[in-house]
């Protein structure tokens, strides 16, 4: 049976700024099972939040999703599929409105600033509660209510008259995560939501959102660059570098038997503490700039093992197993895709 | 709140005083007095020069030989306990009765002309923040800065001689010829109104220009916060969100500028007052203030300041209502 979520199938989302295009999300295919997380790790302006952010159309000016599909399944879980193209939605249309907030929902990387400070938490619960369900307002209250108290907010009941601002970070973030839950969404989108917060309440928030995910039986699609946090929270994982996926697979196999020099420059750069202290091992060179991105594989200034035709032939999907894909010419048997470039 | 409102109230009577203080020195330091005015006048008229003695009885009658302080006391303590402004050296008549005659039609005209500045600036910076260098945003753009950059005593001379030019009419004054004594009635108003919005737009064209810029800036600081991604990633449409979330935060400058409107208003009021003949306080306080007629003067300048003052508290509470982080502090 099929058990997809989502399936994104070359998404690409280009930025037209004064300076040029920047392809923030450049080709990437990605899975999302129903019940399970799947984490997208990588470094600071690589892409990552774009890519989510596409999929609820939601992606800022000037970006647009300029190509693919998002193929969405809203059909109830071992019902009759009943898939639509998010990628061909108007981002301002009712279509994709009536998904925002009610079967895909977003938790945000600031708390701080991530709720509006002239509101009440309540309200701004509320609202999102009314705007998809036919609920009185006393009944959205409630629920309002029952939500944050799910979320180990206490007297749950007074401090939903309470305005964000008088909470603390991890208080706002709980309140963010009652919200996007208002509505028992299929998807919850979180986009760094532990970034911004003390290390105590980080493992108190991914503690949570993992326990509501399996009481919810929702998928997780968990953003950030910190690979403790993945190796806490995901299934699945997914490594992107310069708007492409670079390595997809599962968690174990991620940390155990990394395959492209990215994830293993990645994972390199951990500090291990057991281990012996020793000078940082960071992954040399910067992420390039975005406007001049290099040709061939992207990678390939800053990777340890590059040859000759990383800096021509751009790598393709290699699948090593049936559940670890990596995009990078150590696995890809290139001999053929020469001839044929040299030919054109 | 209720704590926050006794202490602005507190500031305000005390700002009031200073003004009041201020306000009595300030049109005394000039040269000379009432009298010393009056005199050069009889004989630039071609009279003679009075014996002294005479000029001295004069600023006996008048109070002028007393000490600035006990001349001040005895002023604010009858506007207090008996709302006497004194009395106009200039135009013979109670400065009271002067002041109430015209202080509401500026009154009138500042109102009319704030929300005239409102009504046109906020849906125009609103407008231009969202279409952000688009056609229109230039196009308003361009036309905010000839409001900013022209006084506005030239546009009413501009619009004085385009009205006689092609109207055959002088449109000056705030009534017609047949209202202008008639007692209030409700036709009075009405002509009222149909005169009133010339001045109005010309008072209001520059404070709706800057304003206008206010709004615009604002907003584009806000649209990007990330309370408005969470609002659009709750399927919000876009006009809703706008106006709940970036909108309701930018409002507050906008609110406060209430306060620095206000004066803004009544200073260009008196020079379009004078060019389009009108019947407000402006042309009365500039006279008052070239013949050294101090009570009236005094009176006005208290009273518009007063009405600053009460302005700018409006606009803290307003502020305080509109914003939970000012309201609980």
């Amino acid at each position: 049976m099929d058990n997809t979520l989502i399936d994104v199938k070359d998404l690409k989302v280009h930025f037209f700024t004064d300076e040029g295009v920047v392809r923030a999300v450049d080709g990437v295919d990605l899975k999302l099972e129903r019940g399970r997380t799947l984490s997208l790790v990588g470094e600071s302006g690589c892409g990552k939040s774009v890519a989510c952010r596409a999929l609820m159309q939601i992606v800022r000016n000037p970006g647009k999703v300029v190509a693919g599909e998002i193929l969405y399944n809203r059909g109830a879980e071992g019902g009759q599929a009943e898939i639509i193209d998010i990628a061909k939605m108007d981002p301002k249309g009712k279509e994709i409105r009536d998904i925002r907030g009610k079967e895909i929902s977003m938790i945000f990387q600031e708390p701080m600033t991530s709720l509006s400070p002239m509101y009440t938490v309540g309200n701004q619960i509320i609202e999102n509660i009314l705007l998809h369900t036919n609920l009185t307002k006393e009944q959205a209250r409630d629920l309002a209510i029952k939500l944050l108290d799910q979320v180990g907010i206490p007297r749950a009941d007074r401090l939903v008259d309470e305005y964000p601002f008088r909470l603390s970070g991890g208080m706002r973030q709980r309140s963010m995560i009652a919200m996007a839950l208002s509505c028992n969404p299929n998807l919850l989108i979180a986009d760094e939501p532990t970034t911004a917060l003390d290390v105590t309440t980080q493992a108190n928030i991914l503690d949570l959102m993992s326990d509501l995910q399996k009481s919810y039986n929702m998928t997780l699609l968990f953003i950030t660059h910190d690979l403790g946090v993945v190796a806490e929270i995901a299934d699945e994982v997914a490594v992107m570098y310069l708007g492409k996926i670079v390595e997809k697979s599962d968690v174990y196999t991620i940390f155990n038997s990394p395959r492209h020099p990215y994830t293993q420059a990645l994972l390199k750069s951990i500090p291990k503490i057991a281990i012996k202290r020793e000078d940082l091992d960071p992954i040399k060179g910067m992420v390039p700039n975005p406007f001049r991105r290099p040709g061939g594989c992207p990678f390939h200034p800053r990777c340890p093992q590059a040859f000759a035709e990383c800096k021509v032939l751009v790598p393709t999907t290699t699948q090593l197993t049936p559940n670890h894909s990596v995009q990078c010419l150590l696995y890809e048997n290139f001999a053929n895709r020469i001839a044929t470039e040299q030919k054109q | 709140m209720w704590k926050y409102l006794l202490r602005r109230t507190g500031y305000m009577v005390f700002t009031v005083w200073v003004i009041s203080v201020i306000s009595f020195v300030v049109i005394q330091l000039p040269p000379g007095d009432y009298v010393t005015n009056l005199i050069n006048q009889m004989i630039s008229a071609g009279g003679e020069a009075l014996p002294s003695d005479y000029e001295m009885q004069l600023r006996e009658v008048y109070g002028l030989n007393d000490p600035m302080y006990v001349q001040y006391f005895k002023w604010i303590s009858r506007i207090i306990t008996k709302g006497e402004f004194g009395y106009s050296l200039v135009y013979k008549r109670d400065a009271a009765e002067l002041i109430t005659e015209r202080l509401p039609m500026t009154f009138a005209l500042s109102f009319g002309s704030f929300l005239f500045v409102w009504a046109v600036a906020f849906p125009i910076g609103v407008y231009s923040a969202v279409k952000k260098y688009s056609l229109g945003d230039y196009v308003f753009t361009f036309i905010g800065f000839i409001g900013l950059a022209v006084p506005n005593f030239l546009l009413a001379l501009i619009f004085l001689f385009l009205s006689y030019r092609y109207f055959d009419q002088a449109m000056i004054g705030l009534f017609s010829l047949e209202f202008a004594d008639a007692p209030w009635s409700w036709p009075k108003f009405m002509d009222l109104l149909k005169h009133l919005w010339i001045p109005v737009i010309l008072i209001g064209m520059g404070g709706t220009a800057g304003l206008i810029r206010t709004m615009r800036a604002n907003l584009l600081d806000e649209l990007n916060k990330p309370y408005v991604e969470t609002a659009r990633s709750k399927g919000l449409t876009e006009l809703k969100l706008l106006m709940k979330y970036p909108v309701r935060h930018a409002l507050n400058p906008f609110v406060s500028t209430i306060g620095w409107t206000l004066p803004g208003l009544i200073g260009g009021e008196v020079i379009v007052s004078i060019v389009l003949n009108l019947p407000t306080s402006g042309p009365v306080l500039y006279n008052a203030l070239r013949s050294q007629d101090m009570y009236v003067a005094a009176g006005f300048i208290l009273l518009l300041s007063t009405l600053t003052v009460i302005g700018t508290f409006v606009s803290d509470i307003l502020l305080a209502v509109l914003d939970p982080r000012i309201r609980l502090e």
